[in-house]
């Protein structure tokens, strides 16, 4: 046991001491985690998600209809998502997204609201129409202006039909007369107009889990990267057993009283020492300077210790049948990588469909998934199973590796 | 001349000497570029994934469900309410909308109705489900909305005499107001700049993002990755023994730089023809603007992978910075998070990296359908990093 031990203890310091490794297992996930936290705006005061999308709006209208829209746009509850700024100028206003300056123009033309609530004697025409000028390169902001001028456009036709039908109903029912129309028509017009919020019937109640209670999305998308670095870290422990190999120190070792099944272990415990060293410590570090909150300390460390095995276990599968150190790296990169794609390390979370049955071969996978029970206030209950199966594959790729390490006869006196 | 062109070569047999170099070459970008596309296996999210929990189970709420359905940019699933529930807990869909029983019978007595709508406050999408939602229920509910106020504009002159009478009221109110609303006149009208490719769907967008973002990465890193080849070179004592030969300092600069320029270019090419063919990313609109977008996007990288690798001591070291700045750099320049969803500061900051210009050139080629002139600017500012780049490497170039 002693032995073991300290041939992890040794490939442990070796790694820890090469500066280009440290690179690519502490500095990468952590410089990611802090890139995402700025770019989703998790650092930031603005909490992220979109905000501030600019909007050029050009009321031509000037009159009941265009201010209103306008006023829509640049309410207050709508101040965080839409940065709306006033211009009377089309041509310039249109520039502005060809310039790629803004996401979008909204045209109000003259003449717009005489055309949706008519003068008597007219009636309603779509002679004027808002145009809406899109920037096709911010098609998700652009389609929120599109949504929201919709939305307002629908209460204002829900209000002039509302009008309409309900004179003609009072006249077919004979409540009122043919001439009594037009002033009732007017009265109608203006108590609707007045009491919008009479006419949705069907509203939404839109709830938001408190930011207390949901946990930020560093939370998610932190231990992703971890996770995502911790597969290049292990394949970097299955590399040494091949370089040692290649450079004949494993040889000499085998010339000391220590048996192969020694080696084999001390190695295993080895790659499991510095995946566990590089998780304890991202965990630590992103807790301490991101202030991120992990949650039940046992159940933490539990899932630390199953994931780094069963990420152990795929490192030692590569080592076992790559025949070069050179192979094992590019090989491992690339296992890094997709292995980080399938199992949802770069979004935070599982993805959808087959790909998401494919990310469940990872340890990726499975450590996301306890990390983000972990973060929704699960306890270690809750991810018994998470463990098990990482526990599981694990024990099969250990064996797995062993068998073939045997096979091949590498680690033979 | 001759020099250059050997010197190319051989780091263009170095480079390939490896059967693995494939994968980082072609295949992973193209796994990268098709799952994130949404093209493989359905993978990545082309729409924003919603659940719908329909407790009603009534004409309207079926309507309301197949608006959802029809919609571009949502994508609803329905659940019940536990399964919902649970679906939003482990971050599989951005939002619960809960359709309660009894909602079209209390909408038709003229009473308010109110749906539970639940939001992922992590998830970015929210606001724009929240808006498609909002869309939605506007457009089922309208004509209700109307026959109810007319009957009580009704009840206001003269109450009725039962709820016979009433209802009856209420349902011509309600056919009138259908046949109003359909033939409505419509108030809004899409342009958008005429220069740009057709209006695209979300899948579409999502498609020319994967494609650019991931052209980017694959080909940014390696060309960082010269900095490797430069320590591996110094390492191994090959650049000593160049000094014994007629070879001056730029002379193997130049061969190294074109010897790298000429891989990425190709691998750029390929995942472009890749775009084209799989994914019907409009790239080749104007292939002279192109053409001048991926050579000076190259050579900032190539530029800055001879500069990184002036700093370095060892091949791994080069390596180790070369994944790691490419891919934040990558993230940080929009490569696989659009731009637009920054926030302002961030995205102002970001146009600090070369990635991020890239980024900026290539959008305004696959839907600006830019020219020459338009992709001038992007093309000047890559080619700007590159001589800063040249200049550090150059100046702090050593052959030990």
């Amino acid at each position: 046991m002693k032995k073991i031990l300290q041939i992890g203890w040794k490939d442990l310091r070796v790694i820890f001491r090469d500066r280009a490794a440290l690179i690519l297992m502490l500095l990468a996930p952590f410089a990611m985690t802090v890139g995402m936290g700025l770019v989703t705006g998790t650092l930031s005061s603005s909490g992220g998600g979109l905000s501030q999308v600019p909007v050029v709006v050009v009321n031509l209208d000037q009159s009941t209809l265009g201010v209103a829209l306008t006023e829509v746009l640049m309410s207050p509850e709508l101040s965080q998502l839409l940065a709306v700024e006033e211009n009377n100028d089309v041509a310039a206003a249109r520039a502005m997204v060809d310039a790629d300056k803004t996401a979008a123009v909204v045209i109000i033309p003259t003449g717009f609201t005489a055309s949706v609530i008519p003068q008597a004697g007219q009636s309603s025409s779509a002679d004027a129409q808002i145009e809406l000028y899109k920037n096709p390169s911010w098609p998700i902001s652009s389609d929120i202006v599109q949504s929201i001028v919709e939305s307002f456009l629908n209460e204002v036709e829900t209000g002039r039909i509302g009008g309409q039908v309900a004179v003609a109903q009072l006249i077919a029912s004979g409540l009122v007369s043919q001439q009594q129309a037009a002033e009732v028509g007017m009265q109608i017009g203006t108590r609707l107009a007045n009491e919008q919020s009479n006419m949705q019937t069907l509203t939404l109640n839109t709830r938001q889990t408190s930011v207390s209670e949901e946990p930020n999305f560093l939370m998610y998308i932190a231990p992703g990267f971890a996770l995502l670095f911790l597969m290049y870290t292990v394949s970097l422990g299955g590399k040494t057993l091949l370089t040692e190999r290649q450079e004949g120190t494993l040889t000499r070792l085998m010339t000391t009283p220590t048996g192969p099944s020694q080696v084999l272990v001390g190695k295993m415990a080895g790659t499991y020492m510095i995946g566990l060293a590089q998780m304890t410590i991202l965990i630590v570090a992103s807790a301490l300077l991101l202030g991120l909150r992990w949650g039940d300390p046992l159940a933490v460390a539990i899932l630390l210790l199953t994931t780094v095995a069963a990420a152990t276990g795929w490192g030692m599968l590569l080592a076992a049948l790559s025949r070069t150190p050179g192979q094992v790296s590019s090989i491992g990169m690339a296992m890094t990588l997709l292995f980080g794609l399938v199992g949802g390390s770069f979004f935070g979370g599982t993805l959808p469909g087959v790909v998401g049955y494919i990310g469940m071969l990872t340890p990726n996978y499975w450590g996301q998934t306890g990390f983000n029970t972990l973060a929704r206030g699960g306890d270690l209950q809750d991810l018994l199973p998470v463990y098990a199966v990482l526990l599981a594959m694990a024990a099969i790729l250990l064996v797995i590796s062993v068998f073939i390490f045997r096979r091949k006869g590498l680690l033979q006196r | 001349m001759s020099k250059i062109i050997a010197i190319a070569l051989k780091d263009m047999n170095i480079r390939f000497s490896g059967k693995t170099e494939l994968l980082f070459f072609l295949i992973l970008p193209l796994i990268f570029t098709l799952l994130l596309s949404g093209v493989l296996f359905g993978g990545g999210a082309s729409k924003i994934v919603m659940v719908v929990v329909d407790e009603d189970n009534s004409d309207l709420s079926q309507r309301l469900v197949s608006l959802l359905q029809s919609s571009e940019a949502v994508a609803p699933s329905i659940l019940a309410r536990e399964k919902a529930q649970e679906t939003l807990d482990n971050r599989d869909a951005a939002a619960i909308l809960i359709i309660p029983s009894g909602m079209e019978s209390n909408l038709k007595a003229g009473q308010a109705v109110s749906l539970d709508f639940t939001l992922d406050p992590s998830n970015n999408n929210g606001l724009a489900v929240q808006q498609e939602v909002q869309n939605a229920i506007s457009k089922i509910s309208r004509s209700l909305a109307v026959a109810s106020a007319s009957t009580r504009e009704a009840e206001n002159i003269q109450p009725f005499t039962d709820a016979t009478q009433r209802q009856a009221y209420y349902d011509q109110s309600l056919v009138a107001a259908r046949q109003m609303f359909d033939t409505a006149p419509i108030r809004i009208v899409i342009t958008q700049p005429k220069n740009t490719v057709e209006i695209q769907s979300q899948k579409e967008t999502q498609a020319a993002q994967a494609s650019a973002g991931q052209l980017i990465i694959w080909v940014f890193i390696p060309l960082l990755g010269t900095s490797e080849l430069m320590a591996y070179e110094r390492v191994w004592g090959t650049l000593r023994r160049l000094v014994t030969t007629p070879t001056r300092k730029p002379t193997f600069l130049l061969g190294t730089i074109t010897g790298q320029l000429s891989y990425g270019l190709i691998q750029m090419l390929m995942l472009v023809v890749i775009g084209v063919v799989l994914l019907k990313v409009p790239w080749g609109q104007n292939p002279l603007a192109l053409l001048l977008l991926l050579i000076s996007f190259g050579l900032a990288s190539v530029a800055m992978g001879t500069m990184l690798g002036t700093f370095t001591r060892t091949p791994s070291q080069a390596n180790g910075l070369s994944i790691s700045l490419g891919m934040v750099m990558g993230l940080l320049g929009g490569c696989m998070w659009p731009l637009e969803m920054f926030p302002p500061a961030v995205a102002n900051v970001a146009k600090i990296l070369p990635t991020t210009w890239a980024m900026m050139g290539m959008t305004q080629l696959t839907v600006y359908n830019a020219g020459l002139l338009q992709i001038l600017p992007y093309a000047a500012v890559l080619c700007g990093f590159a001589v800063v780049f040249f200049i550090v490497g150059i100046w702090r170039f050593r052959y030990e």
